[in-house]
């Protein structure tokens, strides 16, 4: 007994910290083709090629471990689903280096594809014309999953997710809620290590996002699968992430766990006004301390951060039109936005980010 | 009438964006042709003569009739789509008689084509095949008057079978059964002339042969004299039945979409 | 090896099973191309109420090419149709990423993803023209010569097969090559006729270039003992299997320049 103890424990300590994602400097470019509009400049593009590259992802680094289940978030083109089609092997990294479950997943596209699954928004896996239960059939085949460990999987998925009224209809027939839960046991059906989720609850009614977040918290919990979730919908990360990682140009601005994000930023708000004087502008007195001005290019528009906690954002409203006339103002959405706005603002004091945040 | 033009205009645009369809469909043009070219040419070794039709006049039937044969279909299939797809209901609801848009849109693909398609073959005919003229000027406007007709013919038609999707199963299959069907009965491939007795008797009651046999016979002179104005008044036949069944049809339909919806 | 077979077995069973179910589209399917192909063939039966030969080629003969040519092309219709739809069902749509996720090679699942009914249709009326031909040509048929034809048909389907992938892999840069694919698919009507009624060029090119003569000239040409090909034809098979490999290799890397490019 105690043999088999002291070798488990050896092993432990050779497997080390369980890592099962490695990126390392990481960097994709894309060549694209600088085209003039119109005929001419399609004439001219056979002479003479122009090439333009874009720089979809900057050089990013993160180790991500068994068991997390990590927010990737970003705007949209901010090199969120690049880095995922790095991840699942699908794109090949301009440099850099990245491992998932210790491959590499380009170079060993198939092998890796056995311990992946992924949902990606809309797209659906499943098999069009069939009903659901022989497309998971086919699935079983394709990831080679034993008989009876497919019985119990689809029983548990079918209990869980409801799917019972479902398992025998095409996925045509299904609606965007059925659709996306069949989705979702179909990424899990093979208990693969690590599961690539892009915005799944896109277009869904709260009630079935209510019963996605539960199920991939489960199967994290039950079997401790790795996951990595793109979304638009901070509630999403609420309920099912430990960490967040926040890219935005290409780079990671952020990259920790959740509990110090919201303390960080999470009471924060930002609010846009339209004066019709900026040259004049100075933050009211009884602002001072409450809000800061953050900088804004456009020459009509001034940008207020603050605590919400601390001060209330129809204070702030009503401080500022009680000084000043305002033509118009816009409540930057309280989620991602106002936390990556205010991430520029401190990179941007700290001196380590150029860019500067336009108005959202 | 100019909203019809720039719709016309509009597909034409339309179809020279797709460059690479552009020059799919001249190469294939071309291809045809010069296999229609070199099969007679090899029919021909061993004879002067079939039914007393020569080499010359036969390969200027074949390749006129193959010239023709490329207008004389139509937007049936995209009418179809419409249909299946429920875009009709939209189209109706737009400041133009459809019928009217859809022989608009047609006359633009139909341009395209002589562009692309035609224009090319011709100039490979005129190069590098021996193919004869009509005799007299008259003949040659009696031919244009006659393949103007048949072009019509074929794209009411073909708008007939579109409509009939309303009703029909749209198998791709079935699409294509049609087209070569119709091609056969239309004389393009080989003059009706040379079909055995008891086809030839079911041809002469079908409208296809209208679309190419008549206009090409006239032009490479299969037929001639007064032969040719019988042959104007049996297209004229077609052409009114025609109109007048798509008229009718396409009223019937709509009474269908406005009923039940689509 | 075995895997794929059994991985076959299923997705063809679940086409197999949507079939059934539209078993009047499955019908129809079938009985066009039969109407269609009959269609071409009578053309060729009116013709030669007229004459005797065409080039030295007999009516049977004539048609003996053209059943080859039918029942090698619905090898590649009955499994590989799906070949045509690589541009504008996976690549323009974003869903080959879906197969690149798997543990499958993409190119079978993409093979894999249709069974198409038509295929059938042309299977059997490839099989009754052949049948229709065979008896009336001046030959002896023992075991080698039956399975020389099923040799022969094989590798036509497998030459249709390789010219469709080659030029299928041009959608990897070109998002979707289906003009270029459906142009040089044309190419293949050439070769329903002997080769010998051709310019020199044609034939040349239709033997080394684009060769569409494997599919049905050369391989009838083994037969056909008068033809003068007949020891030329014994590279038909390996014409096909050159040709699978090297439109494989070309597959692979327009997926792997598509791997680097993005969707």
């Amino acid at each position: 007994m105690s043999v088999v103890f002291l070798c488990l424990k050896i092993e432990c300590m050779f497997l080390g910290s369980d890592i099962v994602i490695t990126v390392e400097n990481l960097k994709k470019e894309y060549k694209l083709v600088k085209r003039d509009p119109g005929l001419k400049g399609a004439i001219k593009s056979l002479f003479n090629r122009k090439y333009e590259t874009k720089h979809a992802v900057k050089g990013i680094n993160f180790t991500i471990e068994q068991g997390e289940t990590v927010g990737y978030i970003g705007a949209n083109g901010a090199g969120k689903s690049t880095t995922i089609k790095m991840l699942t092997g699908i794109l090949t990294p301009t440099s850099g280096k990245v491992t998932v479950n210790g491959l590499v997943p380009y170079e060993n596209r198939q092998k890796n594809a056995v311990n992946i699954g992924a949902v990606f928004g809309q797209r659906t896996q499943l098999f069009w014309d069939i009903p659901v239960r022989e497309s998971y059939n086919l699935l079983k085949h394709i990831y080679e999953i034993p008989e009876q460990e497919y019985q119990e999987t689809v029983e548990m998925f079918t209990e869980v997710l409801t799917l019972e009224p479902l398992l025998g209809i095409p996925v045509r027939q299904l609606s965007l809620g059925q659709k996306m839960r069949c989705e979702l046991a179909a990424a899990f059906l093979h208990r693969p290590k690590v599961v690539y989720l892009d915005e799944p609850t896109i277009g869904l009614d709260i009630a079935v996002k209510v019963k996605i977040r539960k199920f991939i918290k489960e199967m994290n919990q039950r079997w401790g699968t790795t996951v990595l979730l793109t979304t638009h919908d901070m509630q999403d990360i609420e309920e099912i992430c430990d960490r967040i990682i926040i890219i935005d140009g290409g780079t990671i601005l952020y990259d920790g766990g959740l509990e110090q994000i919201k303390k960080q930023f999470g009471q924060q708000r930002v609010i846009h006004f339209e004066l019709a004087d900026k040259e004049k502008f100075e933050l009211p007195a009884s602002l001072i301390g409450q809000a800061e001005v953050l900088p804004n290019e456009e020459e009509t528009k001034v940008s207020l951060s603050f605590d919400h906690e601390t001060v209330k954002s129809s204070f702030v409203i009503s401080e500022m039109m009680s000084m000043y006339e305002i033509g118009d103002l816009n409540i930057a959405d309280p989620k991602i936005e106002t936390i990556v706005e205010e991430l520029y603002n401190k990179q941007e004091q700290g001196g380590e980010h150029e860019k500067v945040l336009a108005n959202s | 009438m100019r909203k019809y033009w720039q719709i016309a205009k509009g597909r034409m645009q339309e179809n020279t964006a797709y460059s690479a369809w552009y020059w799919a469909g001249t190469v294939s043009s071309v291809m045809r042709l010069l296999i229609i070219y070199f099969f007679w040419e090899a029919v021909y070794a061993n004879q002067t003569t079939i039914q007393n039709i020569n080499l010359e006049t036969m390969l200027t039937y074949i390749v006129i009739a193959l010239l023709l044969q490329g207008f004389v279909g139509g937007v049936g299939n995209e009418l179809a789509e419409n249909i299946k797809e429920g875009q009709v209901a939209i189209e109706l609801m737009r400041p133009y008689d459809m019928i009217f848009k859809m022989f608009a849109v047609d006359i633009g693909e139909k341009i395209m084509y002589l562009i692309q398609g035609t224009l090319p073959m011709v100039l490979i005919a005129y190069f590098f095949m021996d193919l004869s003229f009509p005799k007299s000027p008259e003949t040659i406007l009696l031919f244009i008057v006659s393949a103007l007709v048949g072009i019509w013919i074929g794209t009411f038609f073909d708008f007939l079978v579109g409509v009939l999707a309303f009703w029909t199963v749209n198998v791709w299959g079935v699409r294509v059964l049609k087209e070569s069907l119709i091609t056969f009965f239309s004389g393009a491939l080989v003059p009706i002339t040379l079909f055995p007795d008891w086809l030839r008797t079911i041809t002469e009651f079908l409208p296809f042969q209208a679309m190419v046999y008549l206009p090409v016979s006239i032009y490479s002179g299969l037929i001639s004299g007064t032969e040719v104005y019988m042959a104007l008044g049996v297209q004229l036949f077609w052409l009114i039945s025609l109109y007048l069944l798509v008229r009718v049809i396409w009223s019937q339909a709509i009474k269908q979409i406005t009923i039940f919806g689509g | 090896m075995r895997r794929y077979t059994r991985l076959y077995w299923e997705f063809a069973k679940s086409h197999m099973k949507v079939m059934m179910e539209y078993r009047i589209d499955f019908l129809i399917g079938v009985a066009s191309v039969m109407l269609e192909q009959f269609a071409s063939i009578f053309f060729v039966k009116v013709v030669f109420d007229h004459i005797e030969q065409i080039n030295g080629w007999s009516f049977y003969e004539i048609l003996f090419i053209y059943g080859i040519a039918a029942t090698g092309r619905s090898i590649h219709q009955i499994f590989f149709d799906n070949l045509w739809t690589l541009g504008w069902q996976y690549i323009r749509p974003g869903k080959l990423d879906r197969l690149l996720i798997r543990p499958v090679n993409p190119l079978f699942h993409v093979v894999a993803d249709r069974l198409h009914q038509d295929g059938f249709g042309q299977l059997i009326i490839g099989l009754i023209i052949l049948g229709t031909a065979i008896p009336q040509l001046d030959l002896v048929w023992g075991a080698a010569e039956i399975a020389m034809l099923v040799i022969m048909i094989n590798s036509s389907g497998l030459i249709f097969v390789a010219i469709n992938l080659f030029f299928a892999t041009f959608s990897f840069w070109m998002i979707d090559s289906l003009p270029i694919v459906w142009a040089v698919f044309n190419l293949s009507d050439f070769a329903r006729y002997p080769l010998t009624i051709y310019h020199k060029g044609i034939r040349m090119f239709l033997t080394w270039i684009i060769p569409y003569g494997f599919t049905a000239f050369y391989p009838a040409a083994y037969f056909i003992d008068k033809s003068g090909y007949k020891e030329f034809a014994l590279w038909t098979p390996v014409a096909a299997i050159a040709c699978c490999f090297l439109a494989y290799a070309f597959w692979n890397r327009g997926l792997k320049a598509f791997a680097s490019t993005g969707s």
